[in-house]
């Protein structure tokens, strides 16, 4: 590897009165896909900025491949980004935008040439060099974002929410192809964004950020199927989230939970937990079952609403007690058997039935916190809330 | 619709329809006729007395009022009262330009870097700033004008009567023209930029010099044209300050003649002559902004002329 070790240690921000990053530790290996992901507010961009250098950290230090690099101006770091709004310079050319910080070197004219060369081939943009970046697409002048800071060969690339003003199908293909880029090229990537699919199917490792703070910090896998806290659970995908208390502590076994007035048995999560807790499922580990059926960690509802998302429905029910869980269904051509107003039994395996710490705030204080800004389908399994 | 809400809706027969007709002056669509009438009306008399004058400098004979003919002669040619011949005219011709030359080639500079200094520069100071830079715009230039006489020949008395004061004057009014053009562009272009070129590389200056400069050209330039026009056209301030006949310029000369009748359609013609010159200098304006921000989508026609315009 070579190199791109980033160490962040207590690095804090303040802004004024408002303390935008928090007292963040994090290591970040060589050549890993590390993301920031977070609600807007939530001081990922501001720690991105400290480490490209555009704003001085108030306290604490970066540390890039053994040296503090803190104090240093931007332009004296071996870091580059790559901006949201790409910042490519209109009044030059492809070429020439990707030449720019080769200037700064000691590399010959020549040089420059084959390395503008490559790197636009690395993108495949090869054959745009005389095109101004008006004169591109949304996408192209991402790739030519991407070849001007990869072309100075930076020990970690830092992107800003890259793909934020793309649509949606562009998206996808720039984010397979920016994580083969990135197997290709081995620069340490330092992705903040605040889209939970981008994080989870890009990163080798992301951290959550909640004001300020990393809320959790893990692998896809272990953030996606293990949240620690109820805040990382709503954030990364949609979960359904709600308030109950212990009945009996589980210690190694299962767990005993009261909803209402029902008790369920739960077995993933904090299982020493005891009094006031925080349920959280996931929609698709969710089943409807007729209402006159029996079973374990069943209750009675009613269907709500249903919201056809293509390849799934969402259906919304209603607990007895008031609260609203939601469903995913798999459209698998035969039609669903409910409609609105439908009793069911709504079951939540125990398997799937996670006991998280009760942060000391509603369920809906947590969705609106993780509401900065979202994709639609977390949007419309707001809406109630809002 | 002709079904009542509620009964069960048959097919209507054919004709059931019912045509509502749109009352005589509720048409939404209709074109703008008084808006349109008004605004030909309020052009037509902006622009009549100026053609009126521009066409008398054409006259043959020595009237500003009864048209004799058409001749060249209050410009060029042998008549010892064309522009071209009477030294006076003459002087005041080329004391003009070199005033404007002056004013631009001092006041752009300086406006471009306050509007940088202004936009750096955050907290109260630069708020205040701000607000003196629209002052200008506000107190009236006589005030100015009166103030500078005062001050150059009561304290400053080593800047002399004349042109140096003169473009003193006119530097400090038009200073706001640069600082406000330019910090508007500024705001628009945004740190981004900046941070980009520093990325990649690039020193505070290194960043000023190869990313923000070649951005702020056309609002540079804009205001360039700007200070340069309005200094052809300023009276007041060069009226209280200028000393001798040599340092009138166009503006000064006209209004001094106007009532003694002296040179007759030879003032028109160079009233004509400082028209021109605006105008040309606003063309090339207009034209040099649409191809300097021909890169980016936004900058259309209205924003060149707004900019040009100094709005």
């Amino acid at each position: 590897m070579p190199g791109g070790h980033v160490q962040l240690q207590s690095l804090t921000k303040r802004f004024d009165e408002v303390t935008a990053v928090d007292d963040i530790s994090l290591e970040i290996e060589g050549g890993e896909f590390f993301s920031l992901l977070g609600p807007s507010g939530c001081g990922k961009t501001t720690t991105l900025r400290m480490v490209a250098g555009f704003e001085p950290p108030t306290s604490g230090s970066i540390v890039l491949d053994g040296v503090n690099v803190a104090r240093l101006a931007p332009n004296r770091r071996n870091v580059n980004t790559v901006f949201q709004s790409y910042a490519l310079f209109p009044f030059l050319t492809v070429a020439e935008n990707v030449a720019f910080g080769l200037k700064y070197r000691s590399v010959s004219k020549a040089e420059i040439t084959t390395r503008v060369g490559e790197a636009l081939e690395l993108v495949q943009l090869a054959g745009y060099e005389k095109r101004r970046p008006n004169q591109l697409s949304g996408g192209q002048q991402q790739r030519v974002a991407l070849a001007r800071a990869l072309v100075l060969r930076p020990a970690v690339l830092l992107l800003d929410e890259p793909l934020g003003a793309l649509d949606a199908k562009l998206r996808r293909t720039l984010q397979v192809e920016l994580n083969a880029l990135q197997k290709q090229v081995g620069i340490t990537f330092l992705y903040v964004t605040h889209d939970q699919e981008e994080a989870l199917t890009m990163s080798d490792r992301l951290a959550v950020m909640n004001r300020g703070k990393i809320a959790q910090l893990g692998t896809p896998e272990q953030v996606y199927s293990e949240p620690t806290d109820a805040y990382v659970a709503d954030f990364l995908g949609v979960s359904n989230l709600m308030d109950a208390t212990v009945e009996t502590s589980g210690g190694a076994g299962p767990c005993r939970v009261r909803l209402g007035e029902f008790v369920l048995g739960a077995e993933a999560g904090d299982l020493r937990a005891t009094g006031k807790v925080k349920l959280a499922i996931r929609p698709e580990r969710i089943h409807l079952h007729p209402h006159e059926s029996t079973g374990a960690n069943q209750m009675p509802g009613m269907v709500e609403r249903l919201v056809f998302l293509g390849s799934t429905t969402q259906i919304f029910v209603r607990l007895a007690n008031g609260a609203a869980l939601q469903a995913l269904e798999r459209n698998d051509g035969k039609g669903l058997p409910y409609s609105q107003g439908t009793p069911v039994r709504i079951e939540l395996p125990a398997d799937a039935l996670r006991v998280l710490p009760d942060p000391g705030v509603g369920v809906s204080e947590i969705h609106e916190e993780t509401l900065g800004d979202l994709p639609l389908d977390l949007a419309t399994s707001a809406a109630p809330h809002s | 619709m002709a079904s009542v809400i509620g009964e069960p809706v048959s097919a209507p027969a054919a004709g059931a329809v019912i045509e509502r007709r749109r009352r005589p002056l509720g048409n939404p669509w209709r074109r703008p006729w008084g808006l349109e009438g008004f605004t030909v009306l309020y052009i037509a008399w902006s622009i009549l007395p100026i053609a009126v004058a521009v066409l008398f400098s054409f006259n043959k004979g020595a009237s500003q009022a009864t048209w004799q003919g058409f001749s060249t002669k209050w410009y060029v040619g042998g008549w010892i009262q064309s522009v071209a011949n009477n030294p006076e005219l003459h002087q005041a011709v080329i004391q003009t330009l070199r005033l404007a030359g002056l004013t631009t080639v001092i006041c752009v500079p300086i406006g471009v870097a306050f509007a940088i200094g202004i936009d750096r520069w955050r907290g109260r100071t630069s708020g205040g700033l701000n607000i003196v830079m629209i002052f200008s715009f506000v107190i009236p230039e006589l005030l100015l004008a009166v103030a500078l006489f005062m001050l150059v020949t009561q304290l400053l008395t080593f800047i002399a009567l004349g042109t140096t004061a003169e473009v003193a004057g006119l530097v400090v009014w038009n200073l706001s023209w640069p600082a406000i053009i330019v910090r508007a562009r500024l705001v628009t272009i945004g740190k981004t930029y900046e941070e980009a070129a520093a990325d990649l590389g690039a020193s505070q200056l290194g960043a000023i010099r190869r990313v923000l400069m070649p951005m702020l050209m056309p609002a540079i330039f804009a205001s360039t044209v700007l200070v340069f026009a309005s200094t052809i056209d300023d009276f007041v301030i060069v009226e209280q300050v200028s000393s001798t006949a040599a340092t009138q310029p166009m503006s000064v000369l006209i209004y001094s003649n106007v009532h003694g009748g002296l040179q007759g359609p030879a003032l028109n013609a160079l009233a004509t002559i400082m028209l021109f010159f605006s105008l040309v200098v606003a063309v090339i304006g207009y034209v040099a902004y649409r191809w300097m921000t021909r890169g980016e989508r936004k900058a259309g026609a209205t924003e060149a002329l707004t900019s040009i315009a100094g709005m």
